[in-house]
């Protein structure tokens, strides 16, 4: 059970990705800190680009880049300066790096495909909710599709003339995918869908918000003031 | 949005879907092929010119304003909902594809094949002040320094004239526009191609 409504979370991610963008030296320090905590709490799936090499190699190079850089002279490659403000420099660059990426790991993470066409739905896009329920249902059967339909191609030997076996490939791919989504719609039309109609969706009843939300609000105010306030 | 009808909406996923599918089995391949900090410039060309395709084969079946930014609004969603985890790069290269060609596609007024080949080059290109603006955002402004000063102390230390290094980033940009045209182009005969095996239902504009 998430503690916050997906519109908590995405309100996480706009005010983690803001204070990033503006916040410098031990502002953003403190955010990376606030940010761990609120992983830790609330959103634990969020803290996996933690857990990635790759994640910390892009980190590192930033770090790497300080003593090359002196915030008076610039890029030194020559002479680099391994002192504090060369270090300074390179570690807000991996600071800022490090607070973007949480904030938007950690808020968007938490959100279902539930709670994506549901926040559609509140926000009276009803169409694209539903739109994003079909592909995300579609992408199996896409991937199957798209295997059969080369397969087909390999077993007649229509990879000895690539071109040719490419262009079939697509054009048979679109041609059953758009058939498939005939079917979609049939279904859909025979249950007497309309995208563009409320009727379907209780805004009242779906992507409601929490108690919780109120708090995550005020918590959110608040950190925010006291860190700008650091600079 | 109340002028699109449920198969238009229908389309849209599917085709987000396609875009969707590259760019997390293909980007998958790709990462392994071309592993960050390596190589990002072809894997870049790749994932964006399959993708700008598909999304532009998608708008010659539903002729409407802003479906060429709902499908990429779409893949951008799945690819956040991937198990590979939100990540702000692709994802924002994704949102910036889809409204550039949507401007193209849009500003021309009918769809037209030339709309289509400009779309998809200007779409492919995003991915050259993409890096840098990714990269201004994620480390700062010092960054914009390091380039600038690598860039010339790099044509020192080679001996070579900093126009060079002009040369070199006109080149990948090229790259990035046939390769988005050669999408585009591609895009226009697919869907005719898929439209005649369909027998219908489009109203692009004849050549």
């Amino acid at each position: 059970m998430k503690r916050f409504s997906a519109l908590g979370y995405l309100l996480f991610t706009v005010w983690g990705v803001a204070l990033a963008l503006i916040g410098r030296g031990w502002q953003l320090a403190a955010l990376v800190i606030l940010e761990f905590a609120f992983g830790l709490a609330w959103s634990r799936e969020g803290l996996r680009p933690l857990r990635r090499l790759r994640f910390w190699t892009f980190i590192a190079i930033a770090l790497a880049l300080g003593p090359f850089l002196t915030p008076t002279s610039g890029l030194a490659l020559d002479r680099p300066s391994f002192d504090w403000s060369g270090l300074s420099v390179g570690l807000e660059m991996a600071a800022r790096a490090l607070s973007l990426t949480l904030a938007f790991s950690l808020g968007l993470s938490a959100l279902s495909l539930s709670d994506l066409v549901a926040l559609f739905d509140r926000l009276h896009l009803p169409g694209l909710g539903f739109a994003l329920g079909v592909a995300m249902n579609l992408l199996k059967s896409l991937e199957s599709m798209a295997r059969v339909t080369f397969e087909t191609i390999k077993l007649r030997g229509g990879l000895r003339r690539p071109l040719v076996a490419l262009r079939l490939f697509l054009v048979t791919l679109v041609t059953n995918t758009l058939r498939y989504g005939d079917q979609i719609v049939d279904v859909a039309a025979m249950r007497a869908f309309d995208p563009n109609s409320d009727r379907f969706s209780d805004p009242e009843a779906i992507g409601r918000s929490r108690p919780a939300d109120a708090g995550l609000v005020l918590g959110l105010l608040l950190s925010g003031v006291l860190l700008l306030a650091l600079g | 949005m109340s002028s699109y009808e449920l198969r238009d909406w229908v389309t849209i996923g599917l085709f987000g879907a396609l875009w969707g599918v590259v760019e997390t089995t293909l980007g998958s391949y790709l990462n392994v092929i071309f592993p960050s900090f390596t190589n990002t410039f072809f894997k870049g060309v790749i994932l964006a010119g399959i993708g700008v395709a598909i999304a532009l084969t998608g708008r010659f079946f539903v002729q409407k304003r802003g479906s060429l930014v709902l499908i990429g609004v779409i893949t951008a969603l799945l690819k956040l909902l991937s198990p590979a985890g939100a990540k702000i790069g692709p994802v924002v290269a994704i949102f910036m594809e889809s409204v550039i060609m949507e401007l193209v596609v849009s500003l021309a007024g009918d769809p037209r094949r030339w709309t289509f080949v400009l779309g998809g080059a200007l779409a492919v290109a995003w991915n050259f002040p993409h890096k840098f603006l990714m990269m201004g955002l994620m480390y700062g402004r010092n960054v914009a320094q390091v380039y600038r000063t690598l860039v010339e102390n790099g044509s020192q230390m080679l001996g070579l004239d900093a126009s060079f290094a002009l040369v070199i980033l006109a080149v990948l940009l090229g790259v990035r526009l046939i390769v988005g045209g050669i999408s585009g182009w591609s895009a226009w005969a697919l869907g005719g191609a898929v439209a005649r095996r369909l027998g219908q239902r489009t109203q692009a504009v004849p050549e």
